[in-house]
């Protein structure tokens, strides 16, 4: 290369650019990165597609579903009406007459507003607690590592059964923080270990060598890295959330005021769903909506770390 | 055809071997029809950039290529009976038997070799045990081998490999290989990772060895000028196929043009600096290599016939082959700059470093304490490793200060500090004469900003691999400087100006480089991206931590090239750390800079660039001469004899009293090992060595401690 075809004017320290940006360049820009480039990414693996396609199922049958949807009460049909014998009860009916179908999907919202609740509180604890530990080194560093410790020592179900016969909670936000409790430890502790070694790369003394704000170089040079393991932790805190508020209420410890679907188990088990053959409808529904929830979470979460890595979304732009 | 002849005297013989690899994308051929004669008892280089195929002909040559990977032609193998053998016809058994009895292999990652839970003796019990040996025999071997490398066999036996340095490290995996006596010894890299001075020694010892033990060695580089010395003949590979045979004693043998290109963009002591030229264009993939003559793209020779046509490999004189239709020419077009240069100093950016200081360190400590934290520490005192011991440096204003030393001198440690992204224990840094760690702290009396002297001091790492954050595109990354401390630009602005600074890099499109992630960019390019980031900031002082030692060497010269044009036009000073004293000189011989030496913690000499090369004072800096070869020194497959008595550097935790560099030095008497040398001051060229001293100094008196170096005594006399 030739060192005079680079001339002072060239010299780009005073460069002012003449266009302007719109600000729907901006959103352009903006949805290219968080919708149009994810969606490419996602066509072309069919298990992210069907994942998706279950979760959103969900999330459509939680939010407008019950908004189509008439309250079902008592005696709206016979009693075990079975599953697909008339079509103003597909799915059947209960012991009351109630419509299993109607049920379910009035089921659906605070279920899912339990996992979200839930997920959100793992990771947000998990990831700011693990991440700050990591990058801080020192006095806070074992601090925060010693109650990590902690919550990973407990054990989760007692405390949980303990917390929800004296707080008895009611609403599903709450639960779902509950079930959560102690959830976040091994992310937490996960996360600093990555971040300790993260914070040895030479991008980040770079960084602070530009005085970038801490804040800063955690949150764009340390958490993107994390991104695909924080994202498959989410997913997977949201089944284990989905597992155990079934399970709780199954087992009666959680109060209901709503009815859901562990609500819906319990009814049916204490019913006699499990050994009577006219009632099995009853208590098979509401598995296989929890099964097929979780199978679409599982999907998801195997397709997050495309979505975050650098090689496959340059071939998707 | 005269194979017949000549026959008789190759242990190794590859006939058209190729070796390809499926892809989606086509057949990918790593190597290309490839036929070559290795003769028993020779040492011969095989030399190329990475992606030249080197590597691929070492596992051919051992029938080891990976799956999916498959190798035709013919691999045979003379035994000492004089059977011939066909490596690739060879069931598992065989080859299994064949690897390490007949051939060894030394690879460049010795960690990854070693079984980091097992002592170094399981390591070479294990191998005999497999190989049906007698082990006490094997043993005895072993312990030879191992003086013969320059270690002591009790104390290297009785470690975990964690805990050998990397010098140490390889030449206990050239042991372990020599273990079961085999007669050829193929090294793929062997040294790549280590100080230059290491890999001159080891060379050095490894020319005893070949001659000790009758070895045939297929050394494997891509540093031509490292194994001139010490091989007989000389093949070059590029784009998957040998370019060229030619005896190494004399570098002007060589007839190829890629060969010449090659050797004239190598940074050395004595080629005038205008005259490196790096290659244009880059190497082919190995999807499409382009017809005819593989290099004709970025060959200034090239004619149609050359893009027709591949020449083939004909012998132009004894042990002389080359593959290139006009390589009579090539010595009219194609001159070693070598030869050609009158040895005169090159043109320098004179005159353009001012009299004030922009950085001043004042008798810079850094003391790190070790913690194995175990239980047991909380019973001893901490060791304390002296990383940066008591050192002055002053950089004006557009300087440039190379820092060159072996690994573990301190250097980088001494770097950070420099730019304060390192706290020193003792001593003070202070930037236009405000101290910044004081000012950091909110104590300083100056009137400058923390913010301030941050900006000044920026950096550039070793690794091009870590410097760039992998989720962010070069535009956003390169978008951080501007927001520090440019916060009146918008984005657009921002845009504008890092795209201008991307094509001033010599990345163009720059918008097209923009747009990319760091792994869509080469190393030279991600450090190219880098170093504009660091130029961003508008800086005084960067700090270039071995910033060129990751790339290839046609490379090096680009970039560094690079870093002394915008130096010109920003008005930044360097301080460059290299453990290349070629590099250190190319960068701060242009620019009218200054080399220092360091030595576990200290610097040791000091004085312009030029007069630290071609005349070197101390006894290390005169090692570390030694250790970048002269290009044109033309003895014959000989390394000479290295100036230094030990060839591992001390432990610097407890470092040797008196002068530090006694125990490896060769002028070193009595008086060294108890009084401390200090770097005398006053004039441009400082050294800290007793033998700068006047005539009447205690030391001339005194009685030389030893003068044996090393490759001195291993030769014939213990076998
Ligand atoms: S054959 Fe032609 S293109 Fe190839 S190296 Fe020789 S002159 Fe250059
Ligand atoms: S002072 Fe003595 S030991 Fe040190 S470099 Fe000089 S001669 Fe060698």
């Amino acid at each position: 290369m030739s060192d005079a075809s680079i001339e002072n004017e060239d010299i780009p320290l005073e460069v002012v650019s003449d266009v302007d940006q719109t600000w729907q360049d901006t959103v352009r820009s903006l949805v290219n990165a968080y919708v149009l480039v994810p969606g490419r990414i996602m066509i072309t693996d069919y298990r992210a597609l069907l994942g998706f396609g279950i979760v959103f199922g969900y999330l459509f049958v939680g939010t407008v579903g019950v908004w189509l949807m008439e309250p079902t009460t008592m005696w709206d049909g016979d009693r075990l009406v079975q599953s697909f014998e008339t079509m103003a009860h597909p799915l059947g009916t209960d012991p009351q007459g109630r419509d299993i179908l109607t049920l379910l999907v009035y089921g659906t919202r605070p279920i899912l507003l339990m996992m979200l609740s839930g997920g959100l509180f793992i990771i947000t604890i998990g990831t700011a607690i693990g991440t700050v530990a990591g990058f801080s080194r020192g006095r806070l560093d074992q601090i925060l590592s010693m109650i990590t410790d902690v919550a990973l020592t407990i054990p989760g179900l007692p405390l949980v059964i303990v917390l929800a016969v004296t707080l008895n909670p009611e609403s599903p936000v709450l639960i779902g923080i509950l079930l959560a409790i102690n959830g976040w430890g091994g992310l937490a502790r996960n996360l600093r270990s990555q971040v300790l070694s993260i914070r040895e790369e030479d991008y980040v003394e770079a960084a602070k060598a530009m005085n970038v704000s801490t804040g800063n170089v955690l949150l764009k040079d340390v958490l993107p890295n994390m991104m695909p393991y924080i994202l498959y932790n989410f997913m997977s805190s949201m089944r284990g959330v989905l597992f155990a508020s079934v399970g709780l209420y199954y087992l009666g410890v959680l109060p209901y005021s709503q009815e859901n679907w562990g609500v819906l188990l319990e009814q049916a088990y204490s019913g006699g769903a499990l050994t009577t053959w006219s009632m099995f409808h009853w208590i098979f529904w509401p598995i296989v909506a929890v099964v097929i929830l979780s199978i679409g979470l599982i999907l998801l979460s195997q397709s997050t770390d495309k979505l975050f890595n650098p090689r496959v979304r340059a071939r998707h732009e | 055809m005269s194979q017949q002849v000549v026959a008789q005297e190759n242990i190794l013989e590859l006939r058209d071997v190729t070796v390809s690899f499926g892809m989606n994308r086509g057949v990918s051929k790593v190597l290309d029809d490839v036929s070559i004669d290795i003769h028993r008892g020779e040492i011969l280089g095989v030399v190329g950039e990475s992606g030249s195929g080197k590597s691929m002909l070492a596992s051919a040559l051992l029938d080891a290529v990976v799956d999916p990977g498959t190798v035709d032609g013919e691999v045979s193998y003379r035994t000492d009976s004089g059977e011939t053998v066909d490596i690739l016809d060879l069931e598992d058994e065989e080859l299994r038997q064949l690897r390490w009895e007949e051939i060894a292999m030394v690879f460049q990652g010795a960690m990854s070799f070693f079984n980091p839970t097992m002592k170094i003796r399981g390591h070479f019990l294990e191998t005999l045990k497999a190989h049906d040996q007698d082990v006490d025999e094997g043993m005895e071997h072993a312990r030879e081998l191992l003086t013969d490398l320059h270690l002591e066999p009790d104390r290297v036996f009785d470690t975990f490999p964690h805990e050998l340095s990397g010098g140490m490290k390889q030449r206990a995996l050239i042991a372990l290989s020599l273990i079961l006596e085999p007669n050829v010894l193929v090294m793929d890299e062997p040294t790549a990772a280590l100080d230059l001075l290491m890999q001159r020694s080891i060379l050095t010892l490894l020319d005893d060895l070949q001659e000790k033990y009758d070895l045939t060695i297929v050394f494997i580089t891509h540093d031509l000028p490292l194994v001139k010395d010490l091989c007989d003949r000389i093949a070059v590979m590029y784009a998957f196929d040998v370019m060229e045979v030619f005896p190494a004693g004399d570098l002007s043998n060589s007839t190829h043009p890629y060969t010449r290109s090659l050797l004239n963009a190598v940074p050395n002591l004595t080629t005038s600096l205008d005259e490196l030229r790096s290659i244009e264009g880059s190497a082919p993939d190995p999807v499409d290599i382009p017809s005819g003559c593989s290099y004709h793209p970025r060959c200034p020779l090239s004619t149609p016939e050359c893009e027709q046509e591949d020449p083939p490999l004909e012998e132009i004189a004894p042990d002389q082959e080359v593959a290139c239709w006009h390589h009579e020419k090539v010595d009219e077009e194609l001159p070693l700059a070598l030869e050609t240069s009158d040895g005169g100093s090159a043109e320098v950016y004179e005159g353009n470093q001012s009299d004030e200081p922009v950085v001043v360190m004042d008798d810079i400590e850094v003391h790190f304490e070790t913690d194995d934290g175990g239980l047991l520490s909380l019973f001893d005192d901490p060791e304390i490793v002296r990383a940066v011991d008591g050192v002055d440096l002053e950089i004006y204003e557009n300087d440039v200060v190379a820092i060159v030393g072996e690994s573990g001198c301190g250097k980088t440690t001494f770097g950070k500090t420099a730019v304060g992204l390192q706290e020193p224990t003792g001593g003070s840094v202070r930037y236009r004469g405000q101290d910044i760690w004081e000012t950091k702290r909110g104590e300083g009396t100056g009137d400058r900003s923390y913010d301030e002297i941050r900006r000044a001091l920026q950096i550039i790492h070793q690794d091009p691999g870590s410097s760039l954050n992998p989720n962010r595109k070069v535009s956003s990354i390169l978008q951080v400087p501007m927001k520090s401390w440019q916060s009146d630009l918008d984005v657009e602005d921002r845009k504008a100006r890092l795209l201008a600074m991307l094509e001033a890099a010599g990345m163009s499109p720059p918008e097209d480089y923009a747009d990319r992630y760091p792994h869509q960019l080469s190393g030279g390019e991600k450090q190219r991206v880098a170093l504009i980031r660091a130029l961003l900031m508008n800086p005084d002082l960067i700090l270039a931590d071995e910033a060129v030692s990751a790339l290839d060497v046609s490379m090096r010269v680009d970039m560094m090239d690079l870093m002394l044009t915008l130096q010109d036009l920003f008005d930044t000073s360097y301080l460059f750390i290299s453990h290349n004293l070629t590099n250190a000189r190319y960068l701060a011989g242009r620019a009218g800079g200054r080399i220092a030496v360091m030595y576990l913690g200290e610097i040791i000499e000091i004085g312009p660039a030029e007069e630290i090369v071609q005349n070197p004072q101390h006894p290390y800096t005169q090692a570390l001469h030694w250790s970048t070869t002269d290009l044109d020194s033309n003895s014959e497959g000989e390394a000479d004899e290295s100036p230094i008595r030990a060839i591992d550097v001390p432990d610097p935790i407890d470092p040797p009293s008196g002068c530090r560099f006694h125990p490896r030095c060769p002028e070193a008497r009595e008086v060294c090992a108890t009084e401390k040398p200090s770097l005398d001051s006053g004039t441009d060229h400082c050294t800290a060595c007793f033998r700068e001293y006047s005539e009447d100094h205690p030391y001339w008196d005194s009685e030389p401690l030893g003068e044996e170096t090393i490759g001195a005594h291993v030769g014939g006399e213990s076998s």
